[in-house]
This record gives structure tokens, C-alpha cells and sequence, in this order.
């Protein structure tokens, strides 16, 4: 928490009106305006989430309440090859798919960024892909990575590769589902560009009046500037990354083939709640990948306090 | 080189990557029309085929026939407008809050509120189900309405980051004058905000539109079913009606398409601030 | 600039005021569509929710009229729910949340697990009362409908797994299309002269052993194998029988490596792009719920069935599945509820539903009637099916589905030995039974 209120910590530097009475009806205002989520939140999320914690403790088969059994489950998980190789899988994923979809989306955004004619139709045409339906987007991409037939090792075979079976090798799996995903950024890559809409053209007249280059504009201002944004992305990506499900699902029927090399963490868990009937099992998997996230997203604040400028600072 | 010269040079640089780059990006789209142009036979040919051939014009009519299209349609529209609707009003605001008021558990809340984030969903469902049991709501699309009015984390944390890129020195200045604190929200912050609130009008209506899991959980009734329900029922164990299928999602993402495409000039002329100076 | 937020304001204004209007005009029609009128003037409504799409809801609104026909004072209505077979969400919300259809379509497979979480109506004595006995259906069916001795499901329909051959892909290959493998060896030999291969690529595969409906079970079975003991209720899923056809598929994985195979087996889709019907595959363990699809896509397919090879070439089995109807626990008129399930689940409706849906029938009275002895693909189903096993019905049968699935797909990539793996799984499910 600590950290968090360091970086939360605004130089908002009291105007000094004066004193308690100013102070206090801020206090109550600023609860007036948070109102509608603090009851959204304790109705609709924390209720479910404090629910989940006792489940973990349970046999809760969600059909029937089950017995309180104590550290059970969470002793079971440590036991569960299946648990540990979808842990496994899912750092993979996120470790490789995190970078490369904020690379990628920041490089995206700048390109569509430039003032250039058509850029609204060139804006469009990225953001295509996170419209089209999940079944569809499966089937095609079957089709795109297929060995035999696919348009991909139909190029890679005319540039003389042989290409892998993708899909349907356990090396090549993964990487093949970040390559999907990481098609499907396109609303990353919108929130990329309304932060660079939001920088000051200011900064970049000063810069041309200094005579510095793209690559200083870029590194100097826009990178910089854009941080706010880079860190939201951030920590949803690494949310998203370990929650990796409906892609990975689809995609294998629930099976994670081949060899349970797409069995990520919450496709495992979602068997385990609605396949086995073991939600206190399942909810005790939620807990540990929330711990996890959780220590990630700390790491992430506390480092961001080095690397994330706020403009209105 | 001339600047005029490298102006240009830059900018059919510029076409040729973007067109490159949107060649890919354009794939799934161009699939799904032309998967839904395709008669039944040519669905499936080795190797696919791009083009399909003759058109199959009539699927659109067939597919719209298939289900209650018009009024699955209407469901759909009203449960997106509605909670689009609740997200812009609620989230703004609560992100305001977070990032420029003070108040005593402000930062203890924001913790909350992205931890809220952390559990995955499939676990929460259930007992979030109970709960609109409780409420009396299943069966009505009010589970699918209601809770974003009361803010979703997502959006808030996004919002919060944009608030706090706004600089500070607006609000004090708008304070000497005497404004109150809400008028400062909506006459000053709330409009600086406006390509971020657009954005986030905008995933919680794709969000909406495309829902399966929420109407599947708690509408009973078909007549209250939304499109992404009904384009369940273009699948069958004994083979699936692709072409209809995707005639209907190519139906769904129009709209979307050109929504996007007239608000996305807002995302980046959005603000014009920069005569305020920081 | 003033102006700009005047007119951003007002709008935001605007929107809230219409937006209130319409959320309440949606509310109300919201609950007074689902307002509780299920009984009036001595007649009850009934809520049937099922999964079937195109014709399998035809069938299934068929069958609703003829009971509605029949019944004055019983009226089905039925629903449409969008979930699917995979996916059962919803009714398992609806279950929890103690607000269930009166009767559900059901997959079988799942009796196991739901009943013994209570959460499905004992149909026992309502069957005993109406002289419903267990000769009239198919022994694999109303086992799969029953747990612990007792009743609680309906079956209404049935499949079966076969061998899928293409006749024309055997003539070009020099095989007589009349004579489809019968032994193992048989089917080896011929998937061998049937496969061209060039390079890495296949141009055709002979056969996939754990193609489609090549699942464990399909072999296990046919191998001679148990995956279940009833006596002492444990899975036996490393019965030497079971772990001998594994190891034959593993051997197999590795004569035509599997990797060059995986393109045809995990990157296939559904429907016509089964490279069976592209003639890049000869062989392959199908079911019957193929045919239609096979007939739309490609009318002209030369194609025969045969029962599954067996080492020795006798003894052929096979396994069915299919679905059910279920009184769910907190059902609010079960008695009348149990009618409709009746007459799903009689000749009268079985007749209705798969004469319809070209389905099979769990009675076979009704699959002779329904004229599937004279069409030379259906026959053969219609022939299997009083050899045809069940899945076993225990409350850990997806658990066990799931591992059987993952020890064929480790074994065939080479990540351990069968018997091992057979081993754990086994020993994983026998823990979860207790």
C-alpha cells in the first residue's frame, strides 16, 4: 500500500485558501465523486472476491457447499503436474507476449500517428481484428498456420523454409498463439493514441526550434510522455497475460494440445471449476495467480515512480 | 534534399510501410466477408479461396432470416447503449477522484480496485450470479446494465492514468476563481478528457455488443437474446452454417467499423490545449 | 472554447435523461417477460431449455407439439438457451442459483458428476410407476442414464464410432473397396499402401489412429480392454489391454512421425475441411453425426463404414454417447415435468425427434422402423450398437476424459511410456473418486 501512495503521492500542492474546513469538505467531495464505485465495488467485485477467498477453503462444487478443509487445496496444487506445467506455459506467454505487444503497439501508434493523407482509413483497417469474432479468428488462423496448405509456410516455402507445423508442434505452439495475439492489439494500440494525442504540440515546437532530430523527438518526448499510458498498458497486459483464456480455448476445443503445451493457468482452472465440479480447488488456483499478479503489479508501481513522467507535473 | 523534397519522401515511406503492415492486419476482416459471400461448397475449398465465386449475395438475406434478427438486433442495441452509456457517466468521475481529490482511503480504494482485477472472472461468476439472483435480476438484461454505472476497474485505472497527465495548475486556477470541485470535473477536466471518455465509450460498447457469457448467464427469455447469442445458433454438431455465421458477424462489425472510423479523429484532435500553458 | 464544453455537457445531459427513460422501460419489460405464469386456469407450463440448432430444434419443437397436442393440462414450452455442449454455464448457474427449467436436455456423459451432487430429480420410482424398464432401451444407454442403480436421466438419442473408408482412395491404391481392415495387422498394411507422402508433407494419409474419434476409449474397447470396475469402483485405465493399444498408437506416432501427422490432426476445423472429405485422408475413425455433414459438402463421396479393426479380428465394439432429458433438482412441477420426459423418451417420440433430426434412436425397434436398415452407411451403426459400451458413469468422468485424452497426446509426442502414463492417470481419477 505503501507504494502505492508514494506514487500516488501528487505534488497536488495545496492552495492555500486555508485549513481544516477546505480540507475536510475536499475529503467528502472526493468520496461523493468515488460513490457510485464504492458501492459498485463492494457490491459487484469485492463481495464475489471475499466469497472466492472462503471457496478456496472449501469443497465447494458450486452445486453443493462442500466441507471447509483447510490449506487442502492450495497442498494439493503443489502436486499437480498439470497445475505447474500450465504455470509453466503462462509465464512463457507472458514473459515473451508483455514486451512484445507494448514494442509493437507504441510502434503502431507512432506510425499511425503521422500526418500523413488516409490515416483515418489506415487507423481503421488496425483496428479490424479485435472486431472480428473470436470463432472466426480461430478457424482462420487454423487455416493461415495449416503446414500442409497454409498461406504462412506457403510463403516461408517460396522463400525456401521449410516452415514448422506451428499449431501442431509443442515448440512451436506458443510462439504461433503470440504471433495470433499479438494481431489483436488494436485496442492497446487506440489507447496508445489517444496518450499521444494528449502530449502537447508545445514540446515538439521547442524541439524543432532546438534542432533535434526524430530520433531525439522520439525518445526524448514522445517515449517519455507517453509513459502514463506505457504503464497502463503494463500492468493490464500482465493481467491479461496471466488470465489468458478464450484464444488458447477455442483454439483447442479445452484440450491444449499438442501435449498440453496451451493448457494455460486459467483454462486448467476453468476445467477444474466447471469441468470437475472443484471450485474451492479452482478458487484456490485464482488466489495464488492473484498473489502473483499482484506481486507483479507492486514490482511494476514501485519501479514506475523511475520511468513514468506525468505531464501534469 | 530539399524539405519539401524529404517532406514527400517521408510520406510515401510512410504509405508503403502502413500499407504493408494493414495488408496483414486487414486478413481476418477481408476473411470474414468473403466467408460470407461463399456459397455453402466453396466454404471449405483447398486452398481457400479469396474470392468467392459467384457471390452468394442471398446469405445476408438467408442469415437475417435464420434468427429474430431485428429484434435480437434491438436487444442488443439498447443493452449497449445503456451501458456504454453507464460507463462514460460513472468511470470519469471515479477516476477523477482517484487521481485529483484527496480523501482518506483514496489510495487504499485505488489498491482495491485493481486487485478486483487480479481474480479471474470465472471464478468470480458465480457467486456475482448469486447475487443478481438475490437481486431479482436474472432473467432481465439488467445484470448486463447496471454494474456500469457503478464504474468498471478497466476503465477507471485508464482514466485515472489520463487525469493525472492533466496538469494541476488548471484546477487551481479554476479554484481562485471560486469554482466548485464538480464544476471543475465538468466544465474543465471532464472536457480535457473527452479522447479518453471516447475510448472508453468505445471498448464498452464492442464489449457489450460482442458479450456472450453475460447473456448466456442471465437472460431467459428468448426474446430478450442479443446477436452474439444467435450466432450460437448457427453452429451444429453435424456441421455449422459458416457462411451465414459470418454474414451476421460482418453485419455486427459494420456499425463498429464506421463508428470507429469518424470517432478516432477525436482521440488525437481531442485536445487543443496546448494554448493553456502548464 | 466555453461553447465547445456547453455543447459536450449538454450532450452528456441529454443522453443521461434518455438513458434513464430507456432503462426503465427495459426493466419493465425484463421482468414481465419472465414473470412466473406457469400455472392458469389448471393448465402448467412447463420450461424445457435445450441446445439444438436448425433441424435438432425442429425436432426437438416437434416433439413439444405432439406432447402439447396430447396434454390439455401440460403445456411444454421450449427454449432455446445458446449454450453448448462444452459449455454448460447455464444451466449450471440456474441450478446453483435455484432457479432451474422444469426439464433439460442433457448430455449423458455429464449423469455421473451431476448426480452424485444431488442436483438432478431421481426418476426412479416415476419409471417404475409407469412400467418404464431398462430391456426397452439399448443396456449402454440406460446405464449412462442411471447412477448407483437409480435413474436420472431419459436417453433420446445415440451414436456410435465406426470406421470411415474412402472406396475410391482404396481402388487407386490397388485395395479391393469392398474389403475394408478388419485386424489391426490388416489395417496397418493398408494405411501403409494408402499413405503418399512427399517429402515432409502427407498429399494422403492412410489412416490416423487418434484422427476424430479415435479417442482412447474407441481402442481401449476393441483392444479387449476395461476402463472401469464396477465392483470396487475404481477406473482401470492401465489394464494391460488399454495399454497395448496405447502403445500401438505410440508406435504408429513414430513409423510416420508424428509432427508431419499434427498438421492433419490439431490444425483440422469442423465441417468440410475434414481432409477425409478432400481425400487426403483414406481412413479414420468417425460418427455417425458426420454423415449428414458429409452429404452436404460433398454429395458424391465414395465412402463405406466398417467396424473398428480388432487385433483379432472378431469381437468388434464400439462406444456411444448422446443426449438426455433431466428433471434438475428444484424443478417446480417435477410430476409434470416427468410426463414430458416420458414421452421424449417413448416410441412415440423417439420416432418423432430422430425420424426428424436423422439421428439414432436409444430403442431399437424404433431405428428399424425409422428405415436406417436400408441404407448401407446407417446399417452398419444400427449393427454395432447392441455390442456398443458406455462411458463409465462415475462423478470424475470428465476428469478421466481429459487424462485418457492427455495420456494419448504425451504418449504419441514421445513424453513418456504408456503404461506409465496410463498409470498416473488411473491413479489421478481413482484419488479424486476416494
Amino acid at each position: 500500500m505503501k507504494i502505492i501512495e508514494r506514487m500516488n503521492a501528487n505534488p497536488t500542492q495545496e492552495i492555500k485558501t486555508s485549513k481544516k474546513k477546505a480540507h475536510l469538505s475536499k475529503g467528502i467531495t472526493g468520496v461523493l465523486f468515488a460513490s457510485p464505485w464504492l458501492i459498485g465495488l463492494f457490491l459487484f467485485y469485492l463481495i464475489p472476491l471475499i466469497v472466492s477467498i472462503y471457496f478456496s477453503f472449501t469443497s465447494y462444487s458450486i452445486l453443493q457447499p462442500g466441507e471447509f478443509i483447510g490449506l487442502q487445496n492450495y497442498q494439493e496444487l503443489l502436486s499437480d503436474n498439470l497445475f505447474l506445467k500450465s504455470i509453466s506455459n503462462t509465464i512463457y506467454f507472458a514473459v515473451f507476449y508483455v514486451p512484445l505487444s507494448i514494442i509493437f503497439g507504441v510502434g503502431l501508434a507512432m506510425l499511425l500517428n503521422m500526418k500523413i493523407k488516409g490515416m483515418t482509413i489506415y487507423r481503421t483497417l488496425f483496428f479490424l481484428p479485435t472486431l472480428v469474432p473470436h470463432v472466426a479468428i480461430a478457424v482462420l488462423w487454423m487455416w493461415l498456420l495449416n503446414p500442409g496448405f497454409g498461406l504462412i509456410n506457403g510463403f516461408l516455402d517460396m522463400i525456401g523454409i521449410s516452415g514448422p507445423s506451428w499449431l501442431g508442434s509443442e515448440k512451436w505452439s506458443k510462439p504461433s498463439l503470440i504471433f495470433m495475439s499479438l494481431w489483436g492489439i488494436g485496442q492497446s494500440v487506440v489507447i496508445y493514441l489517444a496518450g499521444l494525442g494528449d502530449i502537447s504540440n508545445d514540446y515538439y515546437e521547442a524541439a524543432e526550434i532546438d534542432g533535434a532530430n526524430w530520433f531525439q523527438r522520439t525518445f526524448h518526448i514522445t517515449i517519455p510522455l507517453l509513459t502514463p499510458v506505457i504503464f497502463y498498458n503494463l500492468v493490464m497486459g500482465v493481467i491479461g497475460a496471466f488470465q489468458q483464456f478464450t484464444l488458447p480455448y477455442t483454439l483447442t476445443q479445452g484440450q491444449g494440445k499438442p501435449a498440453n503445451s496451451l493448457t494455460f493457468y486459467v483454462m486448467y482452472l476453468y476445467d477444474n471449476g466447471f469441468k470437475y465440479f472443484r471450485m474451492g480447488y479452482a478458487s484456490a488456483m485464482a488466489w495464488i495467480l492473484f498473489v502473483v499478479i499482484m506481486i507483479l503489479t507492486v514490482l511494476i508501481f514501485w519501479s514506475s515512480k523511475r520511468w513514468v513522467h506525468y505531464q501534469g507535473k | 534534399m530539399n524539405p519539401t523534397m524529404l517532406k514527400r519522401w517521408k510520406h510515401s515511406l510512410g504509405h508503403l510501410v502502413l500499407i504493408a503492415a494493414s495488408a496483414f492486419f486487414i486478413i481476418p476482416f477481408i476473411w470474414m466477408v468473403s466467408t460470407s459471400l461463399k456459397p455453402i461448397e466453396q466454404v471449405f475449398t483447398f486452398p481457400p479461396e479469396w474470392i468467392p465465386k459467384p457471390f452468394a449475395w442471398e446469405n445476408y438475406l438467408k442469415a437475417v432470416d435464420y434468427i429474430p434478427f431485428w429484434k435480437y438486433l434491438i436487444n442488443t442495441t439498447v443493452i449497449t447503449i445503456l451501458s456504454t452509456l453507464g460507463v462514460v457517466l460513472s468511470c470519469p468521475l471515479v477516476a477523477y477522484s482517484f487521481a485529483k481529490l484527496k480523501w482518506r482511503g483514496r489510495n487504499l480504494l485505488f489498491a482495491a480496485t485493481l486487485a478486483v482485477m487480479m481474480i479471474p472472472g470465472q471464478v468470480t461468476m458465480i457467486p456475482l450470479f448469486l447475487i443478481f439472483n438475490q437481486l431479482g435480476m436474472v432473467g432481465t438484461s439488467l445484470p448486463l446494465i447496471i454494474p456500469q454505472f457503478f464504474g468498471v476497474p478497466f476503465y477507471i485505472f485508464l482514466l485515472r492514468q489520463f487525469f493525472l497527465g492533466l496538469p494541476d495548475s488548471l484546477r487551481e486556477a479554476a479554484k481562485m476563481d471560486g469554482a466548485s470541485e464538480w464544476r471543475i470535473y465538468w466544465q474543465i477536466m471532464l472536457p480535457l478528457a473527452k479522447p479518453a471518455v471516447l475510448a472508453v465509450g468505445l471498448f464498452q460498447l464492442m464489449a457489450s455488443w460482442t458479450d456472450f457469457l453475460g447473456p448466456l448467464l442471465y437472460l431467459t427469455n428468448e426474446d430478450s437474446y442479443t446477436l452474439s447469442l444467435a450466432l450460437q445458433q448457427f453452429q451444429s454438431k453435424q456441421g455449422s452454417e459458416w457462411s451465414l455465421m459470418m454474414a451476421v458477424s460482418t453485419i455486427m462489425t459494420v456499425p463498429i467499423i464506421i463508428l470507429f472510423f469518424f470517432l478516432q479523429k477525436t482521440f488525437i484532435k481531442g485536445i487543443t490545449f496546448s494554448g493553456i500553458k502548464g | 472554447m466555453s461553447i465547445k464544453i456547453g455543447i459536450f455537457g449538454r450532450f452528456a445531459l441529454a443522453s443521461a435523461l434518455v438513458g434513464s427513460l430507456l432503462l426503465s422501460a427495459c426493466s419493465n419489460k425484463g421482468v414481465s417477460g419472465d414473470t412466473d405464469t406457469t400455472k392458469k386456469d389448471g393448465v402448467t407450463t412447463i420450461t424445457f431449455w435445450h441446445e439444438n440448432t436448425g433441424v435438432g430444434e425442429e425436432a426437438i419443437n416437434d416433439v413439444v407439439d405432439a406432447f402439447n397436442k396430447k396434454h390439455k393440462d401440460i403445456q411444454v414450452k421450449a427454449v432455446y438457451t445458446a449454450a453448448n455442449e462444452s459449455q454448460n454455464e447455464k444451466l449450471l448457474t440456474a441450478v446453483a442459483g435455484g432457479n432451474p427449467p422444469d426439464v433439460s436436455w442433457f448430455d449423458r456423459f455429464k449423469v455421473g458428476s451431476w448426480a452424485e451432487e444431488g442436483s438432478l430429480t431421481d426418476l426412479t420410482e416415476f419409471a417404475e410407476k409407469d412400467g418404464i424398464q431398462k430391456d426397452q432401451y439399448y443396456p449402454f444407454a440406460w446405464e449412462e442414464a442411471s447412477y448407483k442403480g437409480k435413474l436420472y436421466a431419459m436417453p433420446v438419442d445415440t451414436d456410435a464410432r465406426l470406421l470411415f473408408y474412402n472406396k475410391d482412395a482404396f481402388k487407386e491404391a490397388g485395395l479391393d473397396p469392398e474389403k475394408p481392415p478388419k485386424t489391426i495387422a490388416e489395417l496397418e498394411s493398408m494405411a501403409e499402401k494408402l499413405t503418399v507422402k512427399q517429402g515432409k508433407r502427407f498429399k494422403r494419409i492412410g489412416f490416423i489412429p487418434w484422427y476424430n474419434q479415435g479417442w482412447l476409449y474407441s481402442w481401449g474397447w476393441s483392444f479387449g480392454g476395461n476402463f472401469y470396475d464396477q465392483k470396487t469402483n475404481k477406473v482401470t485405465a492401465n489394464d494391460p489391454k488399454i495399454v497395448e493399444s496405447l502403445q500401438w498408437m505410440t508406435d504408429y506416432a513414430k513409423k510416420y512421425n508424428v509432427e508431419d501427422i499434427a498438421g492433419f490432426t490439431d490444425s483440422k476445423g469442423s465441417g468440410a475441411m475434414d481432409p477425409f472429405l478432400t481425400g487426403q485422408l483414406a481412413m479414420h475413425i468417425g460418427g455417425n453425426w458426420s454423415i449428414s455433414g458429409y452429404l452436404k459438402y460433398k454429395p458424391d463421396l465414395n465412402y463405406g463404414v466398417a467396424p473398428i479393426p480388432t487385433p483379432s479380428g472378431t469381437d468388434f465394439t464400439s462406444w456411444s454417447g448422446g443426449m438426455a432429458v433431466v428433471i434438475p433438482k428444484g424443478a417446480k412441477h417435477p410430476k409434470e415435468a416427468w410426463e414430458f420426459v416420458k414421452f421424449f423418451g417413448s416410441e412415440e417420440g423417439q420416432e418423432i425427434y430422430n425420424g426428424k433430426y436423422k439421428t439414432l434412436s436409444v430403442i431399437d425397434s424404433v431405428n428399424k422402423k425409422l428405415g436406417y436398415m436400408d441404407h448401407p452407411i446407417f446399417r452398419e451403426f444400427i449393427k454395432i450398437l447392441p455390442n456398443s459400451h458406455n462411458r463409465p458413469v462415475i462423478p470424475e468422468g470428465e476428469l478421466l476424459w481429459n487424462e485418457l485424452s492427455n495420456a494419448v497426446d504425451n504418449s504419441i509426442h514421445g513424453n513418456g511410456k504408456p503404461k506409465d502414463l496410463l498409470d498416473a492417470a488411473t491413479e489421478k481419477v481413482n484419488k479424486a473418486l476416494k
